[in-house]
C-alpha cells in the first residue's frame, strides 16, 4: 500500500479538527468550555454553503466564519453577560443551530434537500514541498485554508505565549480575581475568546462544504466540534498537543477507510474508537492544575 | 529611588446601601513613612484602602497627590500614580510562574527574558529574594508575599499598601517583613500598614490611625500612642484584649490518655513527606497548641489527626470521638450557601443513614446558636450571611455538641476581631474544662502561647514537646533550640 492515501486521507480529516480545535483551545484557556462549538461547526457549513454562490469562495469562507462567530456571540452573552451555566447553554446553542440549519436549508432548497454541487476550493501547490516523496503533495498541494489550518499553531503557541493579550487570556482562564487585580477586564476577554473559537469552529464547517465535499447536508458536521473539545482535554491545552491529538484523531478517521479497502479482518469501529479511549486514558492521567482552573464556570 | 508620594484623603465618606463603611474619614500619608491603619474588623479599614486603590468609589471626598486633587477610578488609576498594594488574599495565578504574574496587565508582546529580568532586577534592588521562574503555586506563602511586592514594586508603586501582611506570616517571617517596610521607608517609599495587631503597629510605624465603626478616632505620630492608648481606642470597652491574650495557668492535666500517637508518619499532597516518626499523647482535659511555620508539617499533622488525612506509618490510636475546627472555614467547614441547619446537620453526615428529622435538626441548631452566641435571625440563614467571627462560633458550637473527646483546631481566630477572638479562646477553655482534649494551631503564636498548657513544635517534620515559653518556642519553630 502506497503511504499517499493514507496521509491524504489523514490531512484531510485532520484539516478541519484542527480549526476547531485551535477555536477550543482559545475558548478553555480563558475558561470556557465551548459546547456551542458543534453548533459553530455546522452553522459555518451551511454558511458556507449559502454564501459561496453569490459572493465566490473567499465569500463563502468569510459567510462560515461569520457564523460561527454568530454561535459565539451567543455564548458569550449567556456566559458571560447572563452567567448561565457552560453545558447548558453549549448543548442549547448546538442543538438550535442544528435547527436552524436544517430549516433553512429546506427552506432554501426544498423539502426534499436538492442534491447540490458547489464550487470547491482548487488545490495550491506549493513548489519543492511538494515534491517531496510520499506526503508532499498530501500536504502541500491542498486549498489555501489549509495552510492557514497548519498555521494555526504557531499562531496560537505566538499569541498565548508571547503576547501580553495572551497572558491576560490565560489568567483570565486560571484566576479572574488575579487578572482583575492587573486591570485586565474578564468579560470582555471571554466573550471575545469564544466568539473568535467558535468563528474558527465556522472556519471549519466553511472547509467541509468548500474545501472537501463540495456540498451541504443536515448534520454534516458529524460531531467534529464535540471531537475538537476532546482533542483539546488530549493535547492538554496547548496548542503542540491539540496538533498531535488533532493528528491521532484524523489519522485514526483516515484508518477506517485503509482498513475497509484493505479488507483487513478487524472492525473498522475499532479503529475509530482508539482515540477516545485515549482520550479517557489522558483525562486519567492529566496532573492537576493542567486544565484551565476556571474552565466551565460561570460565577466569574 | 523616587520620592514616595504623599497622599492627602480628606472628608472620605461611603455607604454600601443602608451600611455606612466609613463616614468623614482623613488620612494623611507621607513619604518616607510608614503609616499603620488600626482598627477592628469591620472599622472601615479595607474600604478606606479600596477608596485609595481605586477598588471603592467614594461617595464624597477628596484624595491629593503630593497637593494636587486627583481622581482614583481604577487599580489602573492607582498603579499609573505610583500605587500598590499586597492583598490578604494574594491576586496571583498560582499556574504562572512568577516573571508572568509580574508582567501581567501589561500591553503590546510578552518577551519572557525581558518579564524574568525585570523580576530579578526588581527583587534585587528591593532585597527581596524571589525566583523569577518559579510557579507561584509551589511556592511557600511568605514567597508568594514576596511575590505580590515585588510585582507592585515592578510597576512602579512607590506607596505600598499591605492589608493584614503579617496574619498568614511565622514570627520570624513576620520580623523580616517588617524590617523590610522600614527600609522601603527609608529610602523614601510611603507604606500603609493595615492591621489589627496594636503591638505590630507601635513597633514599626512612624504615624497611626485608628478607625471605628467607620470613623476615625485618633491619629499621629506614633511616638505619642501607648499599647493601652491605642488599644483604648480601638476598643472602647478594652477589657476583651486582656482575656484573649491572658496566659492559661499551666494546670496540670490529669485525665486519661484519649490520644496516642506512635511512629506516626504523614505525607502531603504531592506524596511528599511532611511528619515523620511523631510518637507523643495527649490526655483529656488539656489543651496542647501545635507550632510550627508554614510549611513545617503541622497541617497535614492535625489533617491526620482529625482523621481527614491518612497516615502513611506508625499507630494513632484515638479511641473516642474527634472534631474538626478546620483552618478555612469557608471552604472545609461550611457550605456558605446553604442555611445553618444544613450546615450543621454536615457533622457526622457521612455516617448517617436514613432520614433526617429536620425539625429536630433544626432545634438543636438554634440551641446551639443561642449556647455559642451565633448572631442570626434563624437557622434557616445561610452561613454565608453571617460575619466570620459567628461562622467560627457557628462552626465551633457545631463540633463540640458533638461531645468530642478530642477536638482538633487550626487557625481558630484567623481574621476575627479581639472580642470575638476571646469569646472564641473561652469556648475553648472550656471545651477542655468539660473534658476534651484540645489541640490547637494558629499562626500566632501568642495564641498558642495563650491557651495552651504543653507545646508541640513542628520543624521540618519533626515534632517534639517545648516547654511553653515565647523564645524557646520560637527558637525551635526555626529550628534553632
Amino acid at each position: 500500500m502506497a503511504v499517499d492515501p493514507l496521509v491524504a486521507a489523514s490531512v484531510r480529516t485532520t484539516v478541519p479538527l484542527l480549526l476547531a480545535a485551535g477555536g477550543e483551545l482559545l475558548s478553555e484557556r480563558a475558561g470556557i468550555l465551548n459546547i456551542g462549538l458543534e453548533g459553530a461547526v455546522i452553522a459555518g457549513a451551511l454558511a458556507a454553503t449559502l454564501g459561496v454562490g453569490p459572493w465566490g469562495l473567499a465569500g463563502g469562507y468569510a459567510a462560515a466564519l461569520c457564523a460561527g462567530a454568530a454561535v459565539g456571540l451567543l455564548m458569550a452573552l449567556f456566559v458571560v453577560v447572563v452567567r448561565a451555566d457552560q453545558i447548558l447553554t453549549g448543548t442549547a446553542a448546538t442543538l438550535l443551530a442544528f435547527g436552524v440549519t436544517g430549516a433553512v436549508y429546506r427552506g432554501v432548497y426544498g423539502a426534499t434537500g436538492v442534491a447540490l454541487t458547489l464550487p470547491t476550493s482548487a488545490p495550491f501547490r506549493i513548489p519543492v514541498l511538494a515534491a517531496i516523496p510520499g506526503v508532499g503533495s498530501a500536504l502541500f498541494d491542498q486549498p489555501a485554508v489549509f495552510y492557514l489550518a497548519y498555521l494555526l499553531i504557531p499562531i496560537l503557541w505566538w499569541f498565548l505565549y508571547r503576547t501580553q493579550v495572551g497572558l491576560a487570556l490565560r489568567a483570565v482562564g486560571e484566576s479572574p480575581a488575579a487578572a482583575g487585580a492587573a486591570g485586565i477586564a474578564a468579560g470582555p476577554l471571554r466573550a471575545a475568546a469564544v466568539t473568535v473559537g467558535s468563528a474558527l469552529g465556522g472556519l471549519a464547517g466553511g472547509v467541509l462544504v468548500l474545501a472537501q465535499a463540495g456540498t451541504f447536508a443536515e448534520g454534516m458536521s458529524a460531531g467534529r466540534g464535540f471531537i475538537a473539545i476532546a482533542i483539546v482535554v488530549l493535547g492538554r491545552w496547548t496548542p503542540l498537543g491539540i496538533m498531535i491529538g488533532a493528528l491521532v484523531f484524523g489519522v485514526a478517521t483516515a484508518m477506517q477507510y485503509v482498513v475497509q479497502a484493505m479488507g483487513w479482518p478487524i472492525r473498522y469501529e475499532l479503529v475509530l474508537m482508539l482515540p477516545y479511549l485515549l482520550t479517557l486514558l489522558a483525562l486519567m492521567f492529566s496532573p492537576r492544575g493542567v486544565a484551565p482552573a476556571m474552565l466551565a464556570r460561570s460565577d466569574v | 529611588m523616587r520620592q514616595g508620594p504623599a497622599v492627602s484623603l480628606t472628608g472620605i465618606s461611603k455607604r454600601f446601601g443602608p451600611v455606612v463603611a466609613i463616614q468623614d474619614v482623613d488620612l494623611e500619608l507621607g513619604a518616607g513613612r510608614v503609616h499603620a491603619l488600626l482598627g477592628e474588623n469591620g472599622a472601615g479599614k479595607s474600604t478606606l484602602m479600596g477608596v485609595l486603590f481605586g477598588l471603592v468609589r467614594p461617595d464624597r471626598g477628596t484624595i491629593r497627590l503630593d497637593g494636587a486633587e486627583i481622581a482614583i477610578r481604577s487599580p489602573r488609576d492607582a498603579v499609573r500614580l505610583g500605587v500598590g498594594m499586597v492583598q490578604q488574599h494574594f491576586a496571583n495565578v498560582g499556574a504562572f510562574t512568577v516573571a508572568e504574574n509580574v508582567a501581567l496587565g501589561g500591553q503590546g508582546r510578552y518577551r519572557p527574558r525581558v518579564a524574568t529580568e525585570q523580576v530579578r532586577i526588581t527583587a534585587q534592588s528591593a532585597g527581596l529574594a524571589v525566583d523569577p521562574n518559579a510557579r507561584v503555586a509551589d511556592l511557600p506563602v511568605e514567597a508568594q508575599q514576596r511575590v505580590e511586592i515585588v510585582r507592585a514594586l515592578a510597576r512602579g508603586a512607590r506607596l505600598l499598601i499591605l492589608d493584614e501582611p503579617t496574619a498568614v506570616l511565622a514570627p520570624a517571617e513576620a520580623a523580616a517583613l517588617l524590617a523590610w517596610l522600614r527600609q522601603f521607608a527609608r529610602e523614601g517609599g510611603t507604606v500603609v500598614l493595615v492591621t489589627h495587631k496594636v503591638a505590630e503597629a507601635l513597633a514599626v510605624a512612624d504615624d497611626v490611625t485608628v478607625l471605628r465603626g467607620g470613623r476615625r478616632i485618633a491619629s499621629g505620630p506614633a511616638t505619642g500612642f501607648t499599647l493601652s492608648t491605642l488599644a483604648a481606642a480601638m476598643f472602647p470597652k478594652s477589657d476583651g484584649t486582656d482575656d484573649a491574650t491572658r496566659a492559661t495557668p499551666p494546670a496540670p492535666a490529669t485525665g486519661e490518655p484519649v490520644l496516642r500517637a506512635h511512629g506516626l508518619a504523614v505525607r502531603g499532597d504531592r506524596g511528599e513527606r511532611r511528619i515523620v516518626d511523631a510518637t507523643f499523647s495527649v490526655r483529656a482535659g488539656e489543651i496542647v497548641g501545635i507550632a510550627g511555620v508554614e510549611g513545617s508539617g503541622h497541617h497535614e499533622l492535625l489533617q491526620a489527626l482529625a482523621g481527614v488525612r491518612q497516615p502513611t506509618e506508625g499507630i494513632l490510636e484515638i479511641p473516642g470521638r474527634v472534631s474538626f475546627v478546620p483552618g478555612d472555614r469557608h471552604r472545609d467547614a461550611l457550605i456558605l450557601d446553604a442555611p445553618l441547619y444544613e450546615n450543621f446537620a454536615l457533622h457526622g453526615a457521612g455516617a448517617r443513614t436514613g432520614l433526617i428529622g429536620w425539625p429536630a435538626m433544626r432545634g438543636r441548631t438554634q440551641a446551639v446558636m443561642a449556647a455559642f452566641d451565633v448572631k442570626a435571625r434563624s437557622p434557616r440563614d445561610t452561613a454565608g450571611s453571617l460575619s466570620g467571627g459567628n461562622q467560627q462560633r457557628f462552626v465551633l458550637g457545631r463540633e463540640l455538641d458533638a461531645r468530642p473527646d478530642v477536638l482538633v483546631v487550626e487557625n481558630p481566630t484567623r481574621g476575627l476581631d479581639l472580642q470575638a477572638t476571646a469569646s472564641i479562646h473561652r469556648r475553648l477553655r472550656e471545651a477542655a474544662a468539660e473534658g476534651a482534649a484540645v489541640l490547637v494551631h494558629s499562626a500566632d503564636l501568642d495564641e498558642i502561647l495563650a491557651l495552651a498548657q504543653r507545646i508541640f513544635v513542628v520543624h521540618a517534620g519533626i515534632v517534639r514537646e517545648v516547654p511553653p515559653d515565647r523564645d524557646g518556642v520560637g527558637r525551635a519553630m526555626v529550628g534553632a533550640g
